[in-house]
């Protein structure tokens, strides 16, 4: 096994199992994800390597992404059967109100899960997602063996014993886990490493969602925050190997079965729109609540934290006991029971605030476990709910109450967790229906704007600045606006001239303009930008009546154009004195020119 | 695996070192691939016996939901049968259960919730669409209710279809019987009748409904079809005299009465039905002894046709001076009996065959009007205004 890598931030494992203490401040999101291509200080090792067989890595990380696939897809399904077996063990085949077990096991599970995230899996607290970023932006790709255990142990008994949570983030989690592993193991160069725990992120929550296209759509919009060819290709390759996998053993059958839906009459998507409404109004109200909750809970005495998961699952027991088993654990067979229509308006409405509750004191109690499948419970609660209540109302509508419960998850996912493309193909994906996209996309779109508006700050971010951390944040990057070559560009203040031309013609056109640099025209449609100082040079060893493309260098001005982004242009001003724009469609036209100044002015602002 | 740069000269100490890095990176993958196969081997361990286990739990939940559904225990059956679908999501037959659990335990909304969902997979499933069509008779929706009864009937059904859309089409006869809704009832149960085996249960049955939607001539003729069986059950012949008797066809409630009362299943009939066949025999038997049948000899029929004169002016007389008001309504027929001749000997009356029929025209106008007038008569009077009501009909056989 190779050494851990060293580098400025604390390294875990020894140190990814404490709290972070270091962070990063505004990392350039897209230089890490084209870190493959980039150079970076490199080990001796790692130096040799290159030399004597430098495409080992990128030929190692394709056939490393179908391993960590495979393997993830294969622990996956056995967290998943650990999950019910010990569902079955403790809470028994058929949980029914008013059985104790359901008031104390998960109470009693709490404290064992507690003592062993103390103790033994410190790292295995808090939320994958964000522990996965972690590992990308801080840690270099580096998560622990014992995490990925801890996180395999104590969410399974955790979710096994009814503490209100999800495994498709523990999932997540390991899958990062067991490609960190696998990376180290082959002495993978830094830059490859650190790209390694979103590929097995991806094939984790591909293989709990048995949904690739979605899983990758979350790493991408969550965890990376840009689209690279770099990774894409290997993102691809794990997830779908994971799902292969997964199919393998529980079938192809999606996670939920789904009726038949369709959209009859477009009006309908009034009744849509007004789910995502309600969505969008929920959402804000679920990561404020977690938000509210987890940082007070965890500035209690440290001998609380035992404790915390305990009373969390008191609360969830109670709730089972009282009449509500349905929001203990998981929650797969109840969503599908609401994608049947099986439930009653009032009830849904009452599991959805119930399902809320448990998962605010669950999770922010430090119980290990995801917020993916509280979310799609109480979309599809919600949705459900929300359909029962509009039929009841206006009869004329043919929508079905599981077609709304289906949109409504979709809605929840969008508004709380914050990824609305990926909201958008979850849900295509696991019903397989494309008739139910524009509802979809209407409903997921309204919830995300309005909960957006009204809690600015996404719940990972919450979760990010709470753990100490300062990780990026994917939607914020989404939101940057990015400055393009058209908003630094000026109106042509230089001599332009052609090729043809004599120097001592260009030298009076400078000398007459007081122009430090001209633009000269070749014939060929390209540009050089000549200096004074080269004029000047070529003065002295060239005659007078020689023509001034003589004096140029064999190297021509980049072709910029004015929708390029404005960075574009940075790398070629230590050649170039003035760069000229040229139009698109007709690239012997000139828009402007820019010059260094006229970027550095654009990025103050002051332009 | 390592991969060789051909366009690097390498020194021999490089080239050895490419070699260890080929060596390693196989030995790294081959380790990988034997590990990726010994957890697949614990996870399909795992999972087979997890797998096995839930199809036990599957199956003893559902044979405890099926034995509570059957014992009327719809609660326990429900709740066995919810626990069953969390262990074999795909098995049709439980969520019929479940959603019939559901139904029986008065959770009529979520039934019929449940029902639907499963129809959307089976729109043609004739077991699903009749027991919505139940459920909305629970309910009250009589439109929604006939409308899921006849998709029941076209719809598919497992086993033996055709018993099963009997099943069906009599039940929305009973409930449309229960609407008061004989016509359409009618018109289901003559469906059943012409598609209805050679089984006399099944035929007494409907014939019976027909009674119910006030089809008597209908039903008389489904019984006697029984009646004529050589093994004709009892029923058959009740429900014949029955029917006859609602028709008005004595000399019909007489010989299959006598039949019924005198069949060897008849002594274990409850003491009110044996009553009633008896008493319906009786009113027969003494019609017949008072009407005036066309092949009695002409001086008996005289002697009838006299004495149902004689009841029918004591009816008349009686009614008149029973009160005040009812002098003036009847006073039409008291005419028509003046414009009669008042003395009247038989040998007078065998000659004039229109006289007879005369008289007892009037003598069953006499009697529906002094029923409507002065209320329900008795004794010989009760039996005249029965043959007064179909006289054709008394001697039809």
């Amino acid at each position: 096994m190779p050494d851990l890598p060293t580098q400025t931030t604390s390294a875990p494992g020894k140190a990814g199992d404490r709290p972070p203490t270091a962070g990063i401040i505004a990392p350039n999101l897209a230089a890490v994800a084209e870190a493959l291509s980039e150079p970076a200080e490199r080990s001796p090792l790692s130096a040799t390597i290159d030399r004597i067989a430098p495409t080992r890595d990128e030929r190692l990380f394709l056939v490393l992404s179908i391993f960590i696939g495979v393997i993830s897809g294969l622990l996956v399904v056995a967290f998943r059967i650990a999950i019910e077996w010990i569902r079955l063990l403790t809470l028994g085949s058929a949980p029914h109100p008013g059985q104790l077990r359901l008031l104390f096991v998960p109470g009693i599970a709490g404290l064992v899960v507690a003592s062993l995230v103390i103790w033994f899996f410190p790292a295995a607290r808090g939320s994958g997602v964000n522990q996965t970023k972690a590992a990308l932006y801080v840690y270099d790709g580096y998560i622990s063996f014992r995490t990925v255990i801890g996180k395999f142990l104590t969410s399974a008994i955790a979710l096994g014993s009814g503490h209100s949570l999800g495994p498709e983030d523990p999932s997540l989690q390991i899958g990062a886990g067991v490609a960190s592993i696998i990376a180290r193991n082959l002495r993978l160069s830094r830059r490859r490493l650190r790209m390694f725990a979103p590929i097995g992120a991806a094939a984790g929550l591909a293989a709990a969602f048995n949904a690739p296209i979605s899983a990758i759509l979350f790493v991408i919009e969550e965890v990376i925050g840009s689209w690279s060819a770099a990774v894409l290709g290997s993102l691809v390759l794990a997830a779908i190997s994971s799902v292969v996998v997964v199919r393998g053993f529980m079938g192809t059958e999606p996670i939920f079965r789904i009726p038949s839906i369709t959209v009859r009459d477009p009006r309908e998507l009034l009744a849509y729109a007004v789910l995502g409404l309600f969505g969008g109004l929920l959402a804000p109200v679920f990561s404020a609540t977690l938000g509210f909750l987890r940082p007070r809970l965890r500035a209690l005495p440290r001998w609380t934290l035992f404790a915390q998961p305990a009373i969390a699952g008191l609360m969830v027991g109670a709730i089972g006991y009282f009449g509500f088993p349905q929001v203990m654990g998981v929650g797969y067979d109840v969503i599908d029971q609401a994608l049947h229509g099986q439930f009653v308006w009032q009830l849904l409405i009452a599991l959805t605030f119930l399902k809320l509750l448990a998962t605010t004191v669950s999770f922010s109690s430090g119980t290990p476990g995801g917020m993916f499948a509280p979310t799609l419970f109480i979309g599809a609660m919600l949705g459900g709910a929300v359909g029962a209540f509009e039929q009841h109302f206006f009869p004329h509508l043919t929508g079905t109450v599981g077609a709304y419960s289906l949109v409504g998850m979709g809605v929840l996912f969008a508004g709380f967790l914050r990824v609305p493309l990926t909201s958008v193909f979850m849900v295509l994906e696991i019903s397989g229906n494309y008739s139910i996209i524009i509802p979809v996309i209407l409903a997921n779109t309204i919830a995300f704007l309005i909960s957006r508006s009204l809690q600015p700050v996404g719940i990972f971010e919450t979760f990010t600045h709470q753990d100490g951390l300062d990780l990026p944040s994917m939607e914020a990057m989404r939101e940057e606006s990015v400055l393009h070559i058209e908003d630094a560009v000026q109106p042509i203040g230089v001599p332009i001239v052609r090729d043809s031309d004599t120097i001592q013609s260009v030298s009076e056109i400078m000398a007459r303009d007081h122009a430090t640099a001209s633009l000269v025209h070749l014939s060929d449609g390209s540009w050089y930008a000549l200096s004074s100082e080269e004029l000047a040079s070529a003065t002295a060893t060239l005659t007078p009546e020689a023509p001034v493309q003589r004096a140029l260098k064999s190297d021509r001005t980049p072709s910029l154009f004015p929708d390029l982004p404005l960075d574009s242009a940075l790398h070629s001003f230590p050649r170039w004195p003035v760069l000229p724009v040229l139009n698109r469609a007709s690239r012997g036209t000139l828009e402007g020119v820019l010059t260094l100044n006229d970027v550095l002015r654009c990025y103050r602002g002051g332009d | 695996m390592a991969t060789l740069n051909a366009g690097t000269v390498l020194t021999p100490e490089e080239r050895l070192a490419r070699r260890r890095l080929i060596l390693r990176d196989a030995a790294s993958l081959l380790t990988l691939f034997l590990i990726t196969v010994v957890i697949f081997l614990l996870t399909l361990l795992l999972y087979r016996s997890f797998q096995n286990h839930r199809q036990v739990l599957g199956l003893r939940w559902k044979g405890r939901g099926e034995a509570a559904l059957r014992a009327g225990n719809s609660i326990q059956a429900i709740d066995a049968l919810r626990s069953a679908l969390a262990y074999l999501p795909d098995d049709r037959q439980t969520e019929i259960d479940l959603a019939m659990a559901l139904a029986q335990a008065g959770k009529t909304v979520e039934a019929t919730a449940y029902f639907n969902t499963l129809l959307e997979s089976a729109p043609g499933d004739g077991t699903i669409n009749l027991e919505l069509a139940r459920l909305a008779a629970k309910r009250g929706n009589e439109r929604l209710a006939v409308q899921r009864y006849h998709a029941a009937l076209d719809g598919t059904w497992e086993g033996n279809g055709y018993d099963r859309r009997r099943e069906v089409r009599l039940e929305l006869a009973r409930y449309l019987l229960s609407r008061k809704e004989y016509t359409s009832a009618r018109t289901q149960l003559l469906i059943a009748a012409s598609n209805a085996p050679e089984d006399p249960s099944i035929k007494d049955e409907i014939a019976g409904l027909l009674e119910q939607a006030q089809d008597p001539t209908d039903a008389l003729g489904l019984y006697r079809t029984v009646a004529a069986r050589r093994d004709a059950p009892l029923a058959a012949f009740e429900g014949a005299g029955r029917s006859a008797f609602n028709l008005g066809l004595y000399r019909v409630v007489n010989a299959y009465l006598t039949r019924a009362l005198g069949h060897p299943g008849a002594t274990a009939l409850p003491p009110p039905e044996t009553a009633g066949d008896q008493y319906m025999l009786k009113t027969a038997s003494h019609i017949l002894l008072l009407f005036p049948a066309l092949d009695l000899a002409p001086r008996s029929r005289a002697e009838r046709i006299l004495y149902i004169r004689k009841v029918a002016r004591l009816r008349l007389s009686a009614c008149a001076a029973s009160n005040s008001s009812a002098a003036p309504k009847v006073a039409p027929i008291v005419g028509r009996w003046d414009q009669l001749p008042a003395d009247l000997t038989l040998s007078q009356l065998e000659q004039q065959p229109d006289l007879e029929n005369s008289i007892l025209q009037l003598a069953w106008d006499t009697e529906t009007a002094t029923a409507q007038i002065c209320g329900q008569p008795g004794g010989d009077d009760a039996l005249l205004l029965r043959i007064a009501q179909n006289p054709e009909a008394v001697e039809q056989e």
